[in-house]
């Protein structure tokens, strides 16, 4: 079955006026069960917009997007996916575990079972003796896992990120894009994670979706042939350096195309 | 650690104390070896005999006008908050009343209760605690009405990945991103309230509050016993605003960043 598929979708903002911008065009992409699909590309190329079309915070000009098997929309209804951020966007008048349990608030779970599935999700972090400490009292890569603990609290199907190690140093970031992989393998959650670094897309993904601006579309989708387990060997693999230099002559294709070039260099 | 943080304490403290101690030492030693005339300048040790033996009429005029601040500040909070629901649920009006408070907040609006005092008959006490209620109602309205709308767009964003309704919006992430402002807000206006219902008394109205025998010992000449008088209005000016900071550092320990 297919986690995400949308077919032949445009976005336009400020439809007719003379600030219109063509934010997608005539996308089509499927995401598979359990798969993980990045989207990279410059500003502007409409990446972010594509996660949000998926999570119906944005609805199509034209076009149709549909989550495991629903609408959009419904499947927002039926918190069929968790979504985290670039800003952690933790609440700082809740203690870490209140901050997991919010969803469940939501939708009206009672006390013992929302403590028991924070606790599951603080073990999943790997950060159970921080439950009852506030966020700020947490480094940025902590406060990023309580994130990500909270859009899996209600063990949603799909993960929508948007740029979430976009904030951290290098080797936090690292660390966590281990992190990811192994609580995605644990929980076999299909995730659609936006990103700006090619290494990151490539070390995370089974597919990486290479977008470009004005209009955005996607120009290129590289296959990452690295297999299920990856570790920080995966780094060096050649595997890898070949996957990173695809989706580099993908975005470099579209630089040179855009500033009237041949791609002359190489 | 709790002796730490007490050596802390004492060295915020002390040079304040030797400060204000100072301060007063060389007052008192100016008064005396200038001699100056008590309607220039006081001593502070005549100021302080006449506190201590005026203090039951003191404590009489602190209450009234402490009394007016209070109710005024509570009555403020209670519509400025109410007020700034309102407004965030409405923008348009939000338009129209954040420029009009802004500006009311500008000028000395407190010259009102001249107005207000031919309104009601002259012993009342209630133009005063109008003009009071009026000052405190825009400082709070301005900064809830802040924290309700100016919340982290990332958090917004959430909610609505949640489905959460618009009421869920406002109990989960506006009121609890407000209630730091509602502090802030009250730390400002508890002592603009203060000073509110000193100045209020100026315009006539009964000659029982703090400000109205300021004015009226200075009238007759006994400047030790105005003096007294103003050292109580700031006791109590001091008072309203320590209650608010503490009610402040209680919230904030009960999980809110400064």
């Amino acid at each position: 079955m297919t986690a995400v598929s949308v077919r032949n979708v445009s976005k336009v903002f400020n439809q007719g006026k003379p600030n219109q911008v063509d934010a997608l065009s005539n996308v089509a992409l499927d995401v598979k069960q359990g798969e993980f699909v990045s989207l990279i590309g410059p500003s502007g190329c409409g990446k972010s917009t594509l996660l949000r079309l998926v999570a119906n915070l944005l609805e199509p000009t034209s076009g149709e997007v549909t989550v495991n098997g629903k609408t959009a929309a419904q499947a927002r209804l039926d918190q069929d996916y968790g979504m985290a951020f670039q800003q952690a966007g933790l609440f700082d008048w809740r203690t870490v575990r209140k901050n997991i349990e919010l969803p469940l608030e939501l939708k009206g779970w009672d006390k013992q079972q929302r403590s028991a599935r924070a606790d599951e999700m603080l073990q999943l972090v790997q950060l159970p003796e921080f439950g009852d400490h506030y966020p700020w009292q947490l480094s940025g890569g902590m406060q990023q896992r309580i994130a990500i603990a909270r859009a899996l609290a209600a063990h949603p199907p799909l993960l929508l990120m948007d740029e979430p190690f976009g904030a951290l140093d290098e080797m936090t970031r690292e660390y966590m894009q281990g992190e990811l992989l192994r609580i995605c393998a644990a929980t076999g959650t299909t995730v659609v994670f936006v990103t700006h670094s090619i290494p990151e897309a490539v070390y995370l993904s089974n597919r990486v979706v290479v977008m470009s601006p004005r209009p955005g579309r996607i120009t290129k989708v590289v296959d990452v042939s690295l297999g299920g387990e990856r570790n920080e060997d995966t780094r060096n693999r050649t595997a890898f350096f070949e996957a990173i230099t695809a989706v580099r002559e993908g975005l470099r294709g579209m630089h040179a195309a855009h500033v009237g070039l041949g791609n002359d260099d190489r | 650690m709790t002796i730490h943080r007490l050596t802390m304490l004492l060295g915020k403290v002390v040079p304040a104390i030797l400060f204000g101690a100072l301060f007063l030492g060389v007052w008192e030693w100016a008064v005396k070896f200038f001699e100056l005339k008590p309607y220039f300048l006081t001593a502070p040790s005549s100021i302080w005999q006449q506190f201590t033996t005026n203090f039951a009429l003191i404590r009489g005029a602190a209450t009234v006008s402490g009394t007016n601040a209070l109710v005024g500040l509570v009555a403020g909070t209670v519509l400025g908050v109410a007020m700034s629901f309102v407004l965030s649920r409405f923008g348009f009006l939000n338009q129209l009343i954040t420029p009009l408070a802004v500006a009311l907040n500008a000028i000395p609006i407190f010259v009102l209760v001249a107005v207000l005092n031919n309104m009601y008959s002259i012993t009342s006490e209630i133009p005063r605690r109008i003009m009071v209620t009026l000052v405190v109602y825009f400082i709070v309205l301005v900064n809830v009405a802040r924290g309700l709308t100016q919340v982290s767009p990332t958090h917004v964003e959430l909610m609505r990945s949640y489905a959460a309704s618009d009421v869920a919006i406002l109990r989960k992430v506006r009121i609890p991103n407000a209630v730091p402002f509602l502090f802030t807000s009250l730390k400002i206006a508890a002592p603009a309230a203060v000073i509110t219902a000193f100045v209020s008394e100026y315009f006539g109205g009964s000659q029982n509050g703090l400000g109205s025998r300021i004015s009226s010992n200075i009238a007759n000449s006994k400047n030790a016993a105005a003096w007294a008088y103003v050292l109580a209005a700031c006791l109590l000016g001091l008072l309203f605003y320590t209650v608010s900071v503490a009610m402040e550092s209680l919230n904030r320990k009960g999980g809110v960043k400064q």
